[in-house]
């Protein structure tokens, strides 16, 4: 699992996918569990009957607060992504486990974010009733279908060197746009409350 | 070389999501029924059985067994003749219903739902719903005042729903009423001291509304 990453960066720009089969399903393939994945959430969030509830955490006044707090702690990880991914490339001065850093810091990061999203889709499903409600639907479902797509990625060697950061910053990009139209949201109207 | 562990990382966050789900579908204050009725392509059609539930033994056998009575809900919608709105909420074989024109005539209702979804909710000045939940809405009639009103409303899903705010403001009693329908539309009234007159709009995000200088906050209303 112990992959010098800066080898899969000097291939730039990118040789032509040697021979057509395994290569082209590299990018196909990864690009179409996204677009399912972000298809499958949307249409679920739009056609199943919203619950308006789901069951709450102890300790919190209301399911709002612990989304939010849980998608504060995912935006939080994702700023450890972003800069232990620059270690990764070299771009700053890191330790040695900074790879093992951006594995393990992600990982939690989606982990944490998916209950956030199960409630979302089970208790409000995908709305439009205001541009705010309307970006977050569209990118809460689309920052999953990038997710999977990065993971997919993830498993195979000599990729352009390009795609991975671009596909990750696409990824922190979305996350924090989707942060910012909900727990930021949820911060600056009801107050920081636990 | 083929990497596992982005697959594995895939996967945990697969199995946890659908821990969650069957823990929301069995613990969640909403019955079970409709959510477990099947993968979510089959919940478009209205099937009524599971909603509704118990008058009809429901044909769903993962359905909790059917005690509960009609699921915890809000309906909103207007009546037939367009002149009002009305809007229901049930909690626990509970309702409140609130019937609004929007200008002077309002009644508050309350009742118990029966097992097979009907309700009769009477209110002041004599008004009576009688209604029936049916799938995702309740058909009924109200009358008041003197007037017949056949309304449909169908569920509500946050923000659309029924609200109230009571307050005092310089030594005015405050009570105001808002049904907010799936559309955004808005239709309340707002009683001083017994004169009913137009409500201002509140913001259904967030309940505010500021009613002669002073800012509340609307809240949904349960039986």
């Amino acid at each position: 699992m112990t992959v010098d990453p800066n080898a899969a960066t000097q291939s730039f720009p990118p040789r032509p996918p040697a021979a057509g089969g395994p290569s082209a399903a590299r990018y196909l393939v990864p690009a179409f569990v996204a677009a399912a994945v972000a298809l499958a959430l949307g249409v679920y969030g739009k056609v199943h009957d919203p619950a308006g509830t789901a069951f709450n955490l102890a300790g919190f006044s209301s399911t709002g607060a612990v989304k939010s707090w849980l998608a504060t702690t995912a935006f939080g990880f994702a700023l450890v992504q972003v800069v232990s991914a620059l270690m990764v490339y070299g771009k700053l001065p890191g330790p040695s486990w900074s790879a093992t850093l951006h594995r393990w810091s992600g990982r939690i990061a989606f982990l944490v974010a998916v209950p956030v999203a199960v409630h979302c889709l089970y208790a409000f499903g995908f709305q439009t009733y205001d541009s705010r409600v309307i970006w977050h639907s569209l990118l809460g479902c689309f920052v999953f279908g990038v997710f999977s797509a990065k993971m997919l990625l993830l498993r195979w060697d000599r990729l352009p060197g390009w795609l991975l950061p671009v596909v990750g910053g696409l990824l922190f990009t979305v996350l924090t746009l989707v942060w910012l139209t909900s727990a930021l949201w949820f911060f600056r109207t009801f107050g920081v409350t636990t | 070389m083929k990497r596992t562990g982005p697959l594995f990382t895939l996967l945990a966050g697969l199995l946890l999501a659908l821990f969650m789900l069957s823990l929301n579908a069995t613990t969640g204050t909403k019955p079970a029924a409709t959510y477990q009725a099947g993968p979510p392509a089959d919940k478009a059609s209205p099937s009524p059985a599971p909603t509704a539930t118990k008058a009809s033994p429901s044909p769903s056998p993962s359905a909790s067994p059917s005690r509960a009575p009609a699921p915890n809900a809000d309906y909103a919608g207007r009546t037939d003749d367009d002149s009002s709105a009305v809007s229901v909420s049930l909690r626990d074989g509970r309702a409140i219903a609130y019937f609004c024109d929007g200008r002077d005539k309002e009644s508050w209702l309350r009742g118990d739902v029966g097992a097979d979804g009907s309700m009769k909710l009477t209110g002041g000045g004599g008004s009576v719903l009688n209604g029936t939940l049916k799938g995702r809405s309740i058909r009924g009639t109200v009358d008041l005042g003197g007037g017949h009103y056949a309304f449909t409303a169908d569920k509500a899903v946050k923000p659309s729903g029924l609200y109230r705010a009571t307050a005092t403001v310089r030594k005015a009693t405050i009570d105001g009423g808002w049904i907010v329908l799936s559309t955004g539309e808005q239709v309340g009234i707002l009683t001083r001291d017994g004169k009913p007159s137009p409500a201002p709009r509140i913001d259904p995000e967030t309940g505010a509304v500021t009613i002669d200088g002073r800012r509340l906050t609307a809240r949904p209303v349960t039986p």
